[in-house]
């Protein structure tokens, strides 16, 4: 058992950390952080941005070679992604594109899908996005009614999503429809958003921009083979998908960050030197992240030594929220002014973080799981 | 970085459990104490190497014993005579134990461990004291915190006993270290024990373990423990003291809700002492307010993590304590 990064990890970590500077405009911090990662001015800088970190090799390293990949080890995989979540995720949504969305179509996608979009993704140039939730579908996803009816070589799509994120500027949907009566038969589709009958509606919120947004969908006509593996096999496919998603964004390195931040503004209008209780609670928080840093570290280390897959991505999860609630907690008695005017970057840390707890899958359900499957509770 | 145990480190975890099943039962007259210290497996387990683990091995080994002894409702010090002397006092070779540890500050009350101890060990913030306990000058003092607890019947004399010039923060250091790894220990062995207990306890028909609101307390008190786990074993391998400071501060900051949970999912069990809960929970309240608390400690992290000009790192949470007798 030992707890540091070796020579490599770290060499690469000052890599990745050095193409960021390159990369970033020199405006980065004070222009497109504050907007956001969502936002129409950080997604459109993404296609310039992950073009280039293809070039580099740092866009899809741990994906296998043939598709364009390095085969690079987890833990770079895991290093790659703390940086950029910490440098306010300049890979706006194609994070996803990267950790999920490739990887599962190289799983279950037809050779036609693998040739247009896994290519598609290495370049850096594709925006997609989740159209998973419907307004009476969310933790309870297999309530989705958006139907795919089939009409000769092509589905027609009808019905709605929500809280599609980056709905607006996607190229692509990742779409969950209803192909037959039961709940479990639901299919993917993999949908351009410039076809006929989609409509977009964004509403405002008090998460950044970007996020919130319906999307309608009236007799969409998508050609049978965008269709991700067999009809009614979407769950499958699904669950393998979040597998890659397991532990989720790094939080505890991104709350370190914003922490940090916040401890900066203190000192400099004298407000730490003075007051043992903002520091106090201040070490306490980091303490609490340290903690979910190390059982989200254990997640990637079970992957790397070829364990099975068991509850802790859950339980780190469970553990990074509960110190972010603890940070956004501490910014909304000794900084407020975040968000009211003060550092544009923790009131960009504060917004994206007001919904931490419900995607990606809600606290409750992460709370079941580990509950039944961890921790062997009988069901209710 | 690697999560998973040596072979050797899964050896030596498996000999001593071998060695604590055959010691952890407790006698039938200790049913109904409020500690039972186990004076036989104390001096097995220095007999057959496990305090000399830090000192043969690595601080993380001797973390490890630590962690599994305190999984055992029977009480046997293996934090501060295994982890923390061997740390400060390197060169001393196997110290006398079991070992106290003591904040000077508060020397006139009563301490954890000083019945049994042999030698305690005082912070008085810059330096340390090292004692020769001699029972006969220890009152015991009752108490429900599950160790024994005993008072000195005359203020030693500080001034005369060995002084440890400028070890003060690295006895601070390593006692975080064991005290989280005893809290890790205790609080994963208080789950375990209660997991069994509201799987099998029926309410209306079915297990207490089936409502939600109780599976998703215990599994915040699960993350609690593992965490907890992680922590203290990463400052034990890596001796940096911000590491120690938030391990023990995690350790403590879960305090409050594992005492209130796990109190609450046995009902009116939980607070008899024939039930072995309170063993395992009133060690970790014990252990709550050490080496500086919560506050203290987070001050102390406060101080590495983000220095200001002007503060000396740790000065609030351990003052030098003007000399005593
Ligand atoms: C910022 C943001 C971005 C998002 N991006 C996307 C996206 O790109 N694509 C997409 O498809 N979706 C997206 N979502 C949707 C997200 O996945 C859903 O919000 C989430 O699954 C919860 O669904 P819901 O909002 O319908 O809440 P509901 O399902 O109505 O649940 C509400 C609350 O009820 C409680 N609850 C629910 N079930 C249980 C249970 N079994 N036990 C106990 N309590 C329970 C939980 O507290 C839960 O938070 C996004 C959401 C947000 C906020």
């Amino acid at each position: 058992m030992e707890f540091g990064w070796a020579p490599e990890q770290e060499q690469y970590r000052e890599r990745v950390k050095a193409a960021l500077d390159e990369l970033l405009p020199a405006d980065w911090d004070e222009t497109y952080v504050p907007e956001s990662y969502a936002s129409d001015l950080q997604v459109h800088f993404s296609r310039e941005f992950c073009a280039k970190l293809a070039e580099r090799g740092l866009l899809v390293p741990h994906w296998p070679r043939e598709y364009g990949g390095n085969e690079s080890p987890d833990w770079e995989h895991f290093i790659l992604g703390e940086e950029m979540k910490g440098a306010g995720e300049p890979r706006g949504p194609q994070y996803m594109n990267v950790n999920w969305i490739g990887p599962t179509l190289m799983a279950y996608g037809s050779e036609a899908q693998k040739d247009q979009h896994v290519k598609g993704i290495a370049s850096g140039k594709v925006i997609w996005c989740q159209g998973f939730s419907e307004p009476n579908a969310g933790t309870d996803l297999a309530a989705l009614r958006t139907r795919a009816e089939r009409d000769g070589d092509h589905y027609v799509v009808n019905g709605s999503k929500i809280w599609t994120s980056y709905a607006r500027t996607a190229d692509w949907c990742f779409l969950l429809a209803r192909t037959g009566p039961t709940r479990k038969d639901i299919s993917i589709l993999l949908v351009p958003m410039d076809t006929p009958g989609i409509s977009i509606t964004s509403f405002p919120g008090v998460i950044k921009d970007g996020h919130l947004n319906e999307v309608f969908f009236t007799d969409v006509r998508v050609p049978v083979q965008n269709r991700v593996g067999e009809e009614g096999e979407a769950w499958k496919i699904v669950t393998y998908a979040l597998s890659y998603e397991r532990v989720g964004v790094p939080r505890y390195h991104t709350g370190l960050l914003a922490l940090e931040l916040a401890v900066e503004q203190l000192k400099a209008e004298g407000r730490w030197d003075d007051d043992p209780i903002v520091r106090s609670r201040a070490g306490s928080i980091a303490a609490r992240f340290e903690g979910a840093r190390l059982l989200t570290y254990r997640v990637i280390d079970q992957r790397v030594h070829r364990l099975p897959a068991t509850t802790d991505a859950n339980l780190s999860r469970i553990a990074s929220l509960e110190a972010v609630s603890d940070l956004m907690n501490f910014l909304g008695e000794f900084v407020p002014d975040c968000l009211a005017g003060g550092d544009p970057l923790l009131e960009d840390y504060y917004r994206i973080n007001i919904p931490a707890g419900i995607t990606g899958g809600t606290n409750e359900i992460q709370l079941d799981l580990v509950a039944q499957r961890g921790l062997g509770l009988p069901r209710g | 970085m690697d999560f998973q145990l040596s072979e050797d480190q899964e050896a030596l975890v498996s000999a001593l459990q071998s060695i604590l099943q055959d010691h952890a039962e407790l006698p039938q007259a200790e049913r109904f104490s409020y500690s039972y210290f186990n004076a036989d497996l104390q001096r097995l387990l220095g007999e057959s190497g496990f305090l000399g683990a830090a000192r043969d091995i690595g601080p993380l080994e001797a973390a490890l014993v630590t962690i599994e002894t305190a999984r055992l409702p029977v009480l046997v010090e293996t934090a501060a005579t295994g982890l923390v002397a061997p740390m400060l006092l390197p060169a001393d070779g196997p110290v006398d134990g079991p070992v106290a540890l003591i904040a000077g500050g508060a020397i006139g009350k009563a301490h954890r461990n000083l019945p049994i101890a042999r030698t305690a060990l005082v912070d008085l913030g810059e330096d340390v004291a090292v004692l020769t306990i001699d029972p006969a000058d220890v009152e015991p003092v009752a108490s429900i915190l599950a160790y024994p607890y005993g008072r000195f019947r005359a203020i030693p004399d500080l001034a005369a006993a060995r002084r440890l010039p400028g070890a003060g923060a690295r006895l601070r250091q390593w006692w975080r270290v064991a005290l989280a790894a005893e809290v890790a220990g205790a609080a994963q062995a208080a789950l375990d024990f209660t997991l069994d207990y509201v799987k099998q306890r029926q309410v209306f028909g079915r297990p207490v373990g089936s409502f939600q609101s109780v599976q998703h307390r215990l599994v915040q008190c699960h993350a609690h423990a593992q965490s907890t786990y992680y922590l203290a074993l990463r400052a034990a391998w890596s001796g940096e003291a911000v590491d120690a400071d938030c391990a023990a501060s995690l350790a403590q900051q879960g305090v409050q809700k594992l005492l209130f949970d796990l109190h609450q999912f046995h009902g009116g069990m939980g607070v008899t002492t024939e039930h072995l809960l309170h063993f395992w929970l009133y060690r970790i309240r014990a252990l709550q307010a050490e080496a500086g608390g919560v506050h203290g400690i987070g001050l102390e992290i406060a101080g590495r993590m983000w220095p200001a000009a002007t503060q000396a790192t740790g000065a609030d949470a351990a003052p030098q304590i003007a000399e005593a007798g």
